[in-house]
């Protein structure tokens, strides 16, 4: 190796260290606030502050369930994401495939017009559907939420470009035997579709499960918010909300997510980026 | 982005090309509009009505309450002499403009960095610090960042005056909270800048820069010549992307600081939410609402426009 080989190899290896730093840093916020949740109360909030914590205490959680119905709120976005998963994988399955292998009448410009929809954003839409759900006496409820995101323009489009993907073959000879669309469509076209419909789903289940600006304004009563919304109700209404109250909740909802991630890190991350890749 | 309108140009080209005979089995002719009914329905009830919707309430005066009256073009003309409406666009164009920057700058740097021969529990840890923060809600990223920059306790604030950066409240000052929120914002959503440039960067061919280095370029050269302009349309990609996010940013100012001190942080989108939902001015923010999807339309267009310019097609 010669001298610019081996100074190649140092400049390559600082790089890294470098990185590292950077990576600890950008944890470092989410590891003061775990960490700071379960540590003495004499210890909390010290600067520089305790990075491990001389014993455990786990009295700040309860006091996230005295406060607000944690529980409820978990069920309630659980509910409201698992419905706008599914009912939309569902409507952009069937429309895929008939954008993907169906010939009919209109067929161009229709999806045309689901693809301009992509274009539209929640703020243009959000208050002539306020006003209708109001008329239809669904603001403050659940289903005010999940409607709105049982269709997916994104959805159709990534799926319909995968179906057309797979060979047409497969299809043909379903046919022969007597299969109709239904038959083809959930026994052929989506086993084989399973990579793009899984992460299409993810992508889903993460935008929806972190969603805001949506559930803010239709959502008021306590025991109807979704985590996000639960979590600030929690800092806010009461005013002075022990921090560490705050962080407990924050806690809750962060540790699982990480514990998730940790153990699905490569699916979360391709799924993530080829959903929002083509999109 | 790119992709969607690429094609929506040659729609269904591909379903066209070898298609079978069609059998006696293919259904009845309505089927196929069985099939896209669901999503059609739903697309014309909460995305395509709802916008015809905003565009007519624009053009009344409506709190909600009593009956609407018809405002002709007041709303618009009111955009015009519309201070805080002017100091929202300013601060969101701001914040746009860095968002961008950022995201481009420090996700390739990011994937450059990750997309290097090293350990696999390094490349694992890497990815994991920086993908993570972009799967917590935004409201969580929030909470954890008001308190991270709290002036008393807050670990960022003491770390900051350490290395000579302001040691005093960022949300609570006119000229740091912007900043503030821009780093916050970075450090949300990088996750994902950095993992799209790195599938763009796995996705060149290796012979391209093997070839480079067997003539001898030095990384840097390789870097400009090569990697960067076969990166160019991810690098589009992400700009077009992170323009239309952070043009519509809402939840750091809501949150975190009310869009205070004294309006330094207001949003468009924020202001827009403030006019429909706490001023009961409904026609008006249907006007705002209008405005904010023409600029995001012709700044999307104008970055089209511009790809030819910078963007390398292979």
């Amino acid at each position: 190796m010669g001298v610019r080989a081996v100074r190649r190899a140092i400049a390559s290896r600082l790089v890294t260290i470098v990185a590292v730093l950077v990576g600890a840093l950008m944890l470092a916020p989410v590891v003061w606030v775990l960490v700071t949740t379960v540590m003495p109360a004499n210890q909390r909030f010290d600067l520089p502050p305790h990075w491990i914590p001389s014993s455990l205490h786990f009295g700040a959680f309860g006091k996230v369930f005295d406060l607000i119905p944690f529980g409820r709120m978990f069920l309630n976005s659980l509910k409201i994401t698992a419905i706008i998963t599914v009912g939309s994988l569902l409507t952009s399955v069937l429309a895929a495939y008939a954008f993907a292998r169906l010939e009919f009448k209109g067929r161009d410009v229709l999806f045309l017009f689901f693809l301009a929809g992509l274009m539209v954003p929640q703020q243009i839409t959000v208050l002539p559907v306020f006003i209708g759900m109001r008329e239809l006496g669904l603001v403050d409820s659940h289903a005010a939420v999940f409607l709105p995101g049982l269709v997916s323009a994104l959805g159709i489009f990534l799926l319909r470009q995968y179906f057309v993907g797979i060979p047409r073959e497969l299809d043909d000879a379903a046919r022969i035997d007597g299969a109709g669309h239904l038959t083809i469509l959930f026994r052929i076209i989506v086993p084989l579709a399973a990579p793009a419909i899984t992460a299409l789903g993810i992508f889903q289940f993460q935008l929806y499960w972190n969603d805001f600006f949506w559930p803010n304004v239709f959502l008021s009563s306590t025991d109807k918010l979704t985590l996000p919304l639960g979590l600030v109700a929690l800092q806010g209404t009461q005013g002075g909300t022990e921090p560490v109250v705050v962080f407990a909740g924050i806690a809750l909802v962060v540790a699982p997510l990480l514990l998730l991630f940790l153990v699905f890190q490569r699916q979360l991350v391709e799924s993530i980026a080829t959903a929002g890749l083509k999109g | 982005m790119a992709t969607v309108i690429d094609d929506a140009l040659t729609p269904a080209v591909e379903a066209r090309r070898g298609r079978p005979p069609r059998s006696r089995r293919a259904g009845a002719w309505y089927a196929p509009y069985l099939f896209v009914a669901p999503a059609l329905l739903l697309f014309l009830l909460f995305v395509a009505g709802p916008a015809i919707g905003a565009i007519v309430l624009a053009f009344v005066n409506w709190d909600l309450l009593t009956p609407a009256t018809f405002a002709g073009t007041d709303n618009f003309s009111r955009l015009f002499h519309d201070a805080q409406l002017r100091n929202a666009l300013g601060n969101t164009f701001l914040f746009t403009f860095w968002s961008i920057v950022l995201h481009v700058v420090v996700g390739t740097a990011m994937a450059l960095v990750v997309h290097r021969r090293m350990h696999r529990a390094t490349r694992y840890f890497l990815r994991t610090a920086f993908f993570f923060p972009f799967l917590i809600s935004w409201a969580a990223v929030a909470l954890i960042w008001q308190y991270a920059l709290d002036p008393t306790f807050g670990i960022f604030n003491f770390y900051a005056g350490k290395i000579g950066l302001p040691h005093e409240g960022w949300l609570v000052s006119s000229t740091l909270a912007m900043p503030a929120l821009i780093l916050v914002d970075l450090w949300h959503t990088i996750g994902f800048a950095f993992v799209v440039i790195l599938a763009g960067l796995q996705a060149i061919p290796r012979e391209l820069e093997e070839a480079a280095l067997v003539d001898g370029a030095t990384p840097a050269r390789r870097f400009w010549h090569v990697t960067l302009p076969l990166l160019s349309p991810t690098l589009f990609f992400v700009c077009v992307i992170s323009f239309i996010g952070a043009f519509q940013i809402f939840e750091p100012m809501f949150i975190m600081t009310r869009g205070g001190p004294d309006g330094a942080t207001e949003s468009i989108v924020q202001y827009l939410y403030e006019t429909a939902f706490r001023n009961f001015q409904v026609g008006y923010a249907a006007a705002i609402a209008l405005l904010v999807f023409v600029i995001v339309l012709l700044a999307t267009l104008i970055q089209f426009r511009l790809r030819r310019r910078w963007v390398f097609e292979r």
